[in-house]
């Protein structure tokens, strides 16, 4: 089956993420049409309605926009987490967001 | 406009679960994620209370509770400031059982050459104590370590001899198959307050066929009876490990445990390492396991709702992690992985692994996770270009396919299982049997949150409170 991605819709990222997230049951194939599009082919690993296929390549890659959005606007709050919860310093604040 | 803090989310049971990045976990209607990512959430509502005093979102910059919220992940990783805590001493590969699923490479009783020497216990014990651990778990294993009664007392007298001085809390385990708790083993045990980890594959036919003999059942039960009687109850437990036959008796070896007045049961799958590599195809296993482990559970469920308290271990570490502020102190759970980091084995060839599958693969041949010898220095075992090397891909927050997995801080992370079943320890997730066990069991037990709440979260928390 052969879908077309809209790459101002989903990244690069977020495509290369959902297809790996479906890997298990389907092979893919990529290919850049334009700037802005990409071609996806897919395999299924077994017999697989089309409707279905295009549903589980659809919404992995919704999921995936929706988690690079929170992975975007969470990745200063969380470095400064992982940095408060790993080291010593008490001196990082709101501040260092800016 | 709130803001959103890090969290991660997965659908289960036809509900959306979302998961912050220390564990605590919320279940909301499905479609709420998007809700809350475009900022739609409304902010009176009581569902943006509970996000917001959960760090799922806050409305400043830094949420009020920020601190609390570092303490709580540094509570949950603090496994890493232990440091290396539990060692494994295997003593000997001589073996008086001939388990059809043996993961060890055991040899017969009567082998040579597969024992430790006493000087290689004397280093494993100098090398122990140069961990900063507080607490200390000496846990001697085989072949069947018991069958070496002399190097048993030599090891344990000379961490007592060493602890004179410095003064660590220390656990000593033995684990023995229990054919040959003799009364001096048991005394020796005794006298320093060993612990006796058994393995009980379940009833006697079930039992019996496991480890090639016909009356190892019998002698097994009567070795728990002895050392219970002698060290105390609650000083002995057992361990199961659930052979291709065991799939089909998940009720009987519940009931077995039942019976013999244990009041827990770790449900433990085949490792791929040793004669269990010989089982042909770990895809089906993997997914006969997955059922099995499903009727055991619903089956302990139904006898705690019918009032005998009975814990199955695996889920309670999983739930420690879901339910409580702690980290649940299991090697395999853990992310940065428990090799090394918690776990280091002395062998008996005289060599350090950086676990016990890791000396399990030595046996097959592959010494990849050989870190060095017991007469090197600790510094070049622990922080060595081996561990150097796996410490790249034993944090599964930085692998693809765990990082976006809304149950890592549920899982972990293990590079020797990806090396010795994937060819290499960064792994590959979508194939991985590994993911598939643990994702199935996650999700399995967050079903019967969501769809039994009132039933099975009362059973649950009284595992670990």
């Amino acid at each position: 089956m052969t879908l077309r991605i809209d790459r101002r819709i989903y990244s690069d990222e977020c495509i290369s993420k959902a297809i790996y997230a479906l890997a298990a049951r389907y092979s893919f194939k990529r290919s850049l049409l334009s700037e802005v599009e990409e071609e996806l082919i897919v395999i299924p690993q077994t017999d697989t309605e089309e409707s279905t296929v295009k549903a589980d390549v659809f919404d992995s890659l919704n999921d995936f926009k929706l988690r690079c959005i929170i992975d975007k606007e969470t990745h200063d709050i969380r470095t400064i987490l992982y940095a408060k919860a790993f080291s010593d310093c008490e001196d990082i604040d709101e501040t260092d967001l800016d | 406009m709130y803001r959103l803090l890090p969290f991660n989310f997965t659908r289960i049971a036809n509900q959306e679960v979302i998961v912050n990045e220390v564990g605590d976990m919320q279940i909301v209607p499905l479609g709420t994620v998007q809700q809350i990512v475009e900022k739609k959430l409304d902010e009176k509502s009581e569902l943006y209370k509970t996000l917001h005093a959960n760090f799922f979102l806050t409305d400043t910059a830094i949420h009020p509770l920020f601190d609390i919220y570092v303490e709580r992940l540094s509570e949950k990783k603090s496994f890493l400031d232990d440091h290396t805590a539990l060692h494994i001493f295997v003593l000997t590969l001589r073996c008086n059982q001939n388990c059809v699923y043996c993961q060890a490479s055991s040899q017969q009783e009567s082998s040579c050459h597969v024992t430790m020497s006493m000087h290689t216990m004397e280093k494993g014990v100098e090398l122990m104590f140069k961990s900063r651990s507080q607490h200390l778990t000496m846990e001697f294993q085989g072949g069947e370590p018991s069958l070496e009664y002399d190097l048993l007392k030599y090891g344990i007298e000379k961490a007592e001899e060493k602890n004179l001085t410095e003064k660590r809390h220390i656990t000593y385990v033995l684990c023995t198959n229990s054919i040959n708790l003799t009364e001096q083993v048991l005394d020796l045990c005794k006298q320093y307050n060993v612990l006796i980890s058994t393995s009980l594959d379940g009833p006697a036919f079930l039992h019996n066929k496991n480890r090639g003999k016909t009356d190892s059942y019998e002698k097994v039960v009567a070795g728990i009876a002895k050392a219970r009687e002698t060290l105390g109850f609650e000083r002995v437990s057992a361990l199961m490990t659930t052979s291709v036959e065991g799939l089909n008796y998940p009720i009987e070896i519940v009931a077995e445990y039942v019976k013999l007045g244990f009041c827990d049961v770790f449900i433990r799958a085949l490792n791929p390492y040793g004669l269990a590599t010989e089982n042909d195809d770990w895809e089906k296993y993997t997914e006969r396991f997955i059922e099995f482990y499903k009727k055991a559970l619903n089956h302990i469920i139904d006898l705690n709702l019918s009032g005998t308290f009975f814990r199955e271990d695996y889920a309670a570490i999983i739930l420690k992690k879901m339910i409580t502020s702690f980290n649940s102190g299991f090697v395999d759970l853990q992310s940065p992985a428990g090799v090394v980091n918690s776990v280091i084995v002395y062998n008996y060839d005289g060599f350090v692994y950086a676990s016990d599958e890791s000396r399990m693969l030595a046996e097959m041949g592959d010494y990849t996770f050989r870190l060095g010898s017991v007469d090197d220095d600790y510094e070049q075992i622990v922080y060595g270009a081996k561990v150097r090397e796996m410490a790249k891909v034993w944090s599964n927050e930085t692998l693809a396919g765990c990082s976006d997995c809304a149950l890592k801080v549920y899982c972990g992370a293990d590079p020797v299982r990806n090396y010795s079943t994937q060819g290499d320890m960064y792994g590959y997730r979508p194939n991985s049997l590994l993911c598939k066990k643990n994702k199935a069991i996650i999700e399995y037990i967050i079903e019967l949150i969501i769809t039994r709440e009132d039933k099975v979260l009362p059973v649950f928390k009284s595992w670990f409170l």
